[in-house]
């Protein structure tokens, strides 16, 4: 199972399709739906694809057997910064003891960690013209709607990050961190 | 210096700094017994200073601390070229070394401060575990970014150092509220996180800390509120205890019950625990911000 459209995920399936036979889920991740173009691209490759909505991703838990995704951010201590809906997958996978895979390149590691459970200073929140139309004026004015880019997901419900230096587990990511930034540079 | 000297000088030292942390005040006695010993030779030197740390340990304040400031501070200073023929001239190295280690030491918590703070943000709602002097500096520093959060502190029997801080934190203007040692699981769910000193640093991750800590770290855990340490890097011990009965008895039991012949350790209570590294979110140390698999790589790094 994948969420949303992360290009390193759609080669690392691509390329595996060369040689394995297996079935992708793709959550297609609202209200960008982005996970509808991964569906269609890896569909073009021969892959046997299925899409479904967000709210799915536990009903459908069960019948999987790993779920990939990819990251926005890996933050320094082994947690992920990536698109909204990936906690409620890596809960679900949690939840089913589905291993939890994070296909990403090293330069997304981060010596920042998440401060506080407070979402102004930690995520970023665009137009919520795509949650509710701005042309449903009345509504508009009688309800607050929020559009947040990006989920914390905390570094026990990941299970492994495959980058270009290898396989590593999450309470690894100290010792990356140490090799990619200099002490002094951990304010950034 | 003879022990009584020795033991004299620390309680003085103490007394005259009570800010100043048990293990500072020790590695002072110790750079003053530097000065003041008569040995000869080198190894004369070091056996006198291991006699002394063994007299420090013999107190009945935080000898945990005493224990791995004491050893980081020998390694420290004999970590020099020491192929001087004056004896003299090798001894005012040994203490001015020492000096250098005692500033580095004297800095930690103002740095360990500066790293802390952005973790408490304005409107948070604090857990903290009896009386804690890093903790203390930790919370001015955010007191004084302007930021707003209140604070409740357990009274931490059987010394209720909880109440000291209560007073302490009522004196800088943070609104405290002063709970039950029990009443822990009860207020868990109205905090934001969990802040606690430490007295050791061990190297699984873990920490010991006053009795108490242990529990609020289970309720914390099933809560999901972050457990976030605050320590220096003195207080890194090369320990490893797999369960509580592998934490060494002098830190668990005060010396002067441990030196009573006719003491049955079984009924004893003990005034510290251990708590496993899988229930600690961070730990704030003036060598940054650690994960607690990152510990013990930095304990060894110190220590080498």
């Amino acid at each position: 199972m994948t969420i949303g459209k992360s290009r390193t995920v759609e080669a690392f399936l691509k390329k595996a399709a060369k040689k394995r036979n297996f079935q992708v889920i793709v959550a297609e991740c609202a209200p960008f739906y982005h996970g509808q173009e991964l569906a269609t691209s890896l569909a073009s490759a021969g892959i046997e694809t299925t899409v479904i909505t967000d709210s799915a991703v536990f009903a459908i838990m069960s019948r999987v057997n790993k779920v990939i995704i990819g990251t926005h951010t890996v933050m320094a201590d082994g947690g992920l910064k990536s698109i909204n809906g990936s906690h409620t997958v890596a809960l679900a996978a949690k939840y089913y003891s589905v291993p939890l895979i994070v296909c990403t390149a090293m330069f997304k590691l981060s010596p920042q960690y998440q401060c506080s459970y407070d979402q102004d200073a930690y995520n970023k929140f665009v137009s919520p013209n795509d949650v509710l139309k701005y042309s449903d004026g009345e509504l508009i004015s009688k309800v607050q709607v929020h559009n947040p880019v990006f989920d914390y997901v905390p570094p026990d419900l990941v299970t492994l990050y495959v980058s270009n230096i290898g396989g590593n587990a999450p309470s690894y990511v100290y010792r990356l961190l140490s090799e990619l930034y200099h002490p002094d540079d951990h304010e950034l | 210096m003879d022990k009584d000297g020795i033991l004299q000088l620390l309680t003085e030292t103490m007394k005259n700094d009570p800010s100043m942390s048990v293990a500072v005040a020790a590695i002072q006695t110790l750079i003053e017994f530097i000065k003041l010993d008569t040995a000869e030779t080198l190894s004369g030197l070091r056996a006198n200073l291991k006699e002394a740390i063994d007299t420090l340990m013999k107190t009945d304040s935080s000898v945990t601390s005493i224990a791995s400031g004491s050893e980081l501070f020998l390694r420290f200073i004999t970590l020099t070229a020491l192929d001087h023929s004056d004896f003299e001239e090798c001894k005012a190295i040994l203490v001015k070394r020492g000096k250098l280690f005692l500033q580095k030491v004297g800095s930690s918590r103002k740095k360990i401060a500066k790293l802390g703070h952005p973790f408490i943000r304005d409107g948070a709602t604090i857990l903290i575990h009896s009386r804690s002097r890093a903790v203390l500096q930790l919370l001015k520093e955010a007191a004084e970014f302007k930021k707003r959060f209140n604070v409740f502190v357990t009274e931490s029997m059987p010394d209720k150092y909880g109440h000291t801080m209560h007073n302490e934190l009522t004196a800088l203007g943070i609104p405290t509220t002063l709970i039950l040692d029990s009443a822990v699981g009860y207020i868990m769910e109205k905090v934001d996180l969990v802040l606690v000193g430490a007295e050791a640093v061990l190297e699984s991750g873990g920490i010991v800390n006053k009795i108490g800590t242990f529990g609020m770290a289970l309720a914390a855990k099933e809560m999901n509120k972050p457990f976030y340490v605050v320590a220096e890097s003195f207080k890194f011990h090369r320990l490893f205890p797999l369960n509580q009965q592998d934490v060494p008895d002098q830190f668990k039991y005060p010396w002067s019950r441990l030196n009573q012949s006719d003491v049955d350790l079984s009924k004893e209570h003990p005034r510290v625990d251990y708590t496993p590294p899988g229930y600690i979110t961070l730990l704030f140390t003036d060598l940054g911000v650690l994960t607690p698999s990152a510990v013990s790589d930095e304990l060894i790094k110190i220590y080498l």
